[in-house]
Order: C-alpha cells, then structure tokens, then sequence
C-alpha cells in the first residue's frame, strides 16, 4: 500500500473507532436469562463485533496513545457487560453445541481477558466429535475453529482440518468468478478473515486462494462498490489488506473516507441514514466496526507487520 | 450532428442486420447477409439504403463472419455491398489518433473499419476497395496491476514510468476491457494485429472486464468482452477464466440480436459447435 491510501486508512478506522466508543451504550445487552442470549442475539453478535474491532486494535500495535485507550475502554466495557465472561461460560455450559460463547471469548483473549472456568470446559467441549460436527455452514466452520487457535485449543488435542474445512467452502472451490452473489460475497471474505486470523497469518491462505483472489478481488470490490453496498465493500478490502501480497487501490480508501460521517459511523449502504441514535447504531454499527477492521489491518499491514505474534 | 431518431434508426437496422448474420451462421437464413439486408432497405416503404449500408459499417467484419466461420464462399452481391459500403464513405487515409489523444468514437469506427476491410480483401479482393484499408493507431495496452479506473495514460503524462517515447498508452481494466468490448467484431479467426497483440497482452484484464460486465448485467458487453477470451483461447493463450460455461451462461442470457452474435462466434471459436 502507497503512504497515500495507509493514512486514509488510519484515519478512518480511528474516527470509526471514536464513534463506536461514543455509542458503546446502545450495545448494552438487557436483561434477558443470561443463558438464554438467543432472544438477544442481534445485540450479543454486536456486542462480539465491537470487541473484535476493539482486539484488533489492541493487537495491531500501530494504534496511537488515544486510540489504544478507547479501544481498551471499548474492550471493557464488552467484558463487563457479559460479566467478565461468566456470561458467556453459563450459555456454553447450558447451550453445548453453540459455538458463539467460544468465538465470541476468542475476541477477547486477543485482547487480554482470560476467564479459567469456561476454558476448563470450553476445552472439553472442542474435543467433542459432537463440537466439530455442528451442522454450520462452512465458513462458520472456520470461524469456529480460528476462535480455538486464538484460545489455544489448536493445535492440540483439538486440531482442525484446516484444508479440508477450507476445500468446503465456496472459495475453497475457486468458482467461477462471475457467478458470485451478495451473500457468497461476504461467505468469500469471511473464510479469508478466519485463516489469517484478520490478517495475522497472511500465509496461511493457501496459494491458490491467495492467487485466486489476487484476480478477482478487484473485480467484486467495484461491482459492491457501483451498487453502493459500502458495508461488503469494506469487507472486500479488508480481504485485500489479508493476502500474502496486499492489494489496495487508492481510489477505493478515498471512496470509504468520503462516505464516512464526520462522527466516524460508516453507513452500510447508500441509503439516507436516518434515525435516533439507538437506530442508527443498530443500522450501522457493523459497517463500522469494518470500518476499524479495515483500516487497522490494512495500516499494520502497509506498515510491513502482521500483528504481534499470538496464539 | 446525426439526430437520435436516425441514431435510432441506424442502431435498429445494426440489430436486423447481426440477425441476418446470425441465421446465415446457423444456417438458417438465406446464402447473403449484407445485399439481402441492402435490398430490403431500398424495397421497404420508408426504408433507407443509406442506413442499411451504415449498419453494414457499424457491424463490420461481423457481416462477412458467418464465410470466415463455415468458410463457404460468400456471394458475389454480398461481397460488392460490403464494398460499396465502404466506398460510399471512405476511411479517412490519415487514421484518428488513438485514445487518450483522440476521440474514442473515431477511433473505435477506423480499427471496425480496417476489419471489414481486411477480411473482405481476403474473401473476395476483386470487389475490395482499390485503396487498403489504413492501419489505425495501436490501443492502449491494460495494466494488471494499475487502479483499474485509471484512464488511458502516455508516458508523457505520467512521471514515474520510463516507457519509450511513442509506447502505446496504459489503462486500468475497468474501461480498457469495455472498449475492447467495442472492437470484438475483429475477434474473428484470420483476423490478427495491434488490437489483438493488446488482447493477448490483457487476458486478465479482458477475464475481469467480462466477469463485471456479467455481474452488471450487462448482457451485451459481457457477451462482446467474452468473445475475446473465446478469441484468445482458439489462439492458444492461457486465461485466468474457462471461457465455455460463461460463453453458454450469456448465451442463456440473452439480451439482443448482436450479443447472441457474438455469441454464436464465441461458441465457434471455443469449439462448442461444429461450423
């Protein structure tokens, strides 16, 4: 990436950092059974989304003073509100064949937080033929099994098959690439967020994948970016910042710094963003938190590192 | 300035025309394309030799497609209405300057030019225009690697390349493969030169524009974009993309009579019909 599109890229994802800080609030979890979540999910997969984007930076380690401190207060504040983590072991404990509690902890052992009780029993758990046989679709897969590495459950006596789980996937067959759609779209980027670990381990994208995309990312990232799907086109360009070989198109940094409001939110697509606070955070916290994934991984990665080394 | 209603009417009789061509290639139709589709023009009520020949113009070599395919010999009155479609309104000797320094249009129309021009000098060089047709100006050459919208650039204008002066300009894929797209009438076997060096040189470039162009839905420039990879395939280049299954998903597309010609080409090319 030239110098022009990293500082386009630190300065979005720090001005989509400030304002998921500002607006933790609205992704306050209410007080449904707390092992009861799924009547809560839309807000307790955001609430894993924030912390992701706030470990990310925590753990990209080009962040400034302000920024690594609204991320660790962003952090924080994810943690208490799953009671620092006991949350999140009580769902396991009565819910064993869910895999959220275990990728959504994952976030947080990235940044730090370490809760013994559910990793004595998440540790069971990912040994379970039952564990790895959940009928998810197969990127899910690796999102489960990418949350067990950043653990420390893989490798181990929890190994996955990390090519065969690939080879499921729709990218894994290197489709045609004309016959993409929306949904595929954000199946593509996923499956390549969970092998790099968000672009930690840029080589363990298998070549022909990382080939494979080389070619064709640029081609999906303008078709969602004509059709004003900024949100999937964010998503594309984190992609992008996670090959061995990272791809970035000035053009495209300026596009994301001019949609984005001055309060930092990135809306998800070109429709009016309208409504109060607490209905704009429910419309546009996820293309934010891209918003800071993308810029964070895109900057570590024109700044020539892939992260510190984790697990 | 040409108004929009004879835009129209010229576009229409482009349309019946690449019909024509379509059914001959298949079969179908009569033994003649371009004197057939003259002739009913000067019976037809209203109709317009004139705008008859200029559709024989806008298809160019795609009205003589169907002999270069099946090689059959093309009649003698189809042959003299190619030439006096070209006789009627000469290519100008000196061609227009390639883009970025010319028009795109004037330039589009010469290289369409020499392409019905050569190929009817190799069927049937007695009823050629004395003159030969002009070379135009070599296309923009695609850069894989450079912003895809990045506009036809000479090494004048651009500081940190060290092209030789006179180097062909270099483009983004985004609107290098649409034009190319323009030219896919010169995707014809026999046919070979500049435009076709640059398709060879732009296979990526050439994959990625039909694979938006598809995505966009649009049938008509995915179809002519696609028939280049067909055209570099029977050429023996190796693509980034198997160019059948996208060739049969336009096919079942569809979109118009010149992009299910295009098509048909494609088809012929890959192999995927016997001529």
């Amino acid at each position: 990436m030239s110098p022009a599109p990293a500082q386009t890229a630190h300065a979005i994802g720090s001005r989509a950092l400030a304002w998921l800080h500002a607006n933790r609030e609205h992704g306050k979890l209410s007080d449904c059974p707390r092992a009861d979540l799924v009547d809560d999910a839309d807000t307790y997969k955001g609430l894993g989304e924030s912390a992701l984007a706030a470990s990310l930076v925590l753990r990209g380690g080009v962040a400034g003073t302000a920024e690594l401190a609204l991320a660790r207060e962003l952090l924080e504040f994810c943690w208490q509100q799953v009671d620092n983590g006991a949350l999140l072991y009580e769902r396991l404990l009565r819910h064993p064949l869910k895999t959220d509690p275990m990728e959504t902890y994952a976030h947080f052992v990235r940044g730090g937080y370490r809760h013994p009780q559910f990793e004595r029993l998440a540790a069971h758990t990912v040994t379970l033929r039952s564990t790895h046989a959940v009928e998810h679709v197969p990127n899910r897969r690796l999102a489960v099994a990418n949350s067990a590495r950043v653990i420390g459950f893989d490798p181990g006596p929890a190994a996955y098959d990390w090519a065969t789980l690939t080879r499921a996937t729709w990218l894994g067959a290197t489709p045609e690439p004309w016959h993409i759609d929306w949904l595929t779209g954000y199946s593509v980027t996923h499956v390549v967020f969970h092998l790099t670990d968000w672009g930690r381990l840029p080589d363990r994208l298998p070549a022909e994948l990382a080939a494979y995309l080389t070619r064709w990312l640029p081609v999906w990232t303008e078709i969602w970016a004509e059709s004003g799907q900024w949100d999937l086109m964010a998503e594309l360009m984190i992609v992008g910042a996670c090959l061995p070989e990272p791809w970035a198109e000035t053009g495209d940094w300026q596009r994301l710094a001019g949609l984005q409001r001055e309060d930092g939110l990135v809306p998800r697509d070109d429709q009016p963003v309208e409504g109060d606070p607490a209905e704009l955070f429910d419309a546009h916290q996820h293309p934010t938190v891209v918003a800071v994934v993308a810029g964070t991984v895109a900057l570590t990665r024109a700044l020539g590192g892939a992260g510190q080394p984790g697990p | 300035m040409i108004s929009e209603r004879a835009r129209t009417a010229h576009s229409e009789s482009a349309d019946q025309l690449a019909r024509r061509a379509l059914d001959a290639l298949r079969g179908t139709g009569g033994a003649a394309v371009a004197a057939v589709h003259v002739e009913a023009a000067a019976a037809e009520s209203g109709g317009d030799p004139g705008v008859a020949l200029g559709a024989v113009r806008i298809l160019g070599a795609d009205v003589l497609a169907p002999y270069v395919l099946t090689g059959q010999a093309p009649p003698a009155g189809d042959t003299a209405a190619v030439g006096l479609a070209l006789s009627a309104l000469p290519p100008d000797e000196t061609p227009p300057p390639a883009p970025p320094a010319g028009t795109e249009e004037a330039w589009t129309m010469a290289w369409i030019d020499w392409g019905l021009a050569t190929v009817l000098a190799r069927l049937d060089p007695a009823n050629s225009p004395v003159r030969a047709a002009p070379l135009p100006q070599d296309p923009p050459r695609c850069d894989d690697a450079t912003p895809r919208d990045l506009p036809p650039t000479t090494a004048a204008h651009d500081g940190d390349r060290l092209d030789e002066p006179g180097a062909p300009a270099e483009e983004g894929w985004v609107s290098w493969s649409v034009r190319m797209g323009k030219l896919a009438s010169l995707a014809l076997p026999g046919l070979d030169g500049p435009v076709h060096d640059a398709a060879r040189a732009g296979a990526l470039g050439l994959a990625r524009g039909a694979t938006r162009a598809t995505l966009r839905r649009d049938h008509p420039t995915a179809a002519r974009i696609t028939r280049w990879l067909a055209w570099l395939h029977a050429d023996g280049v190796q693509l980034p993309l198997d160019p059948a299954p996208l060739t049969e998903n336009i096919g079942l597309l569809g979109g118009g009579d010149r992009p299910a010609l295009d098509t048909a080409v494609a088809r012929r090319l890959l192999g995927l019909e016997d001529v």
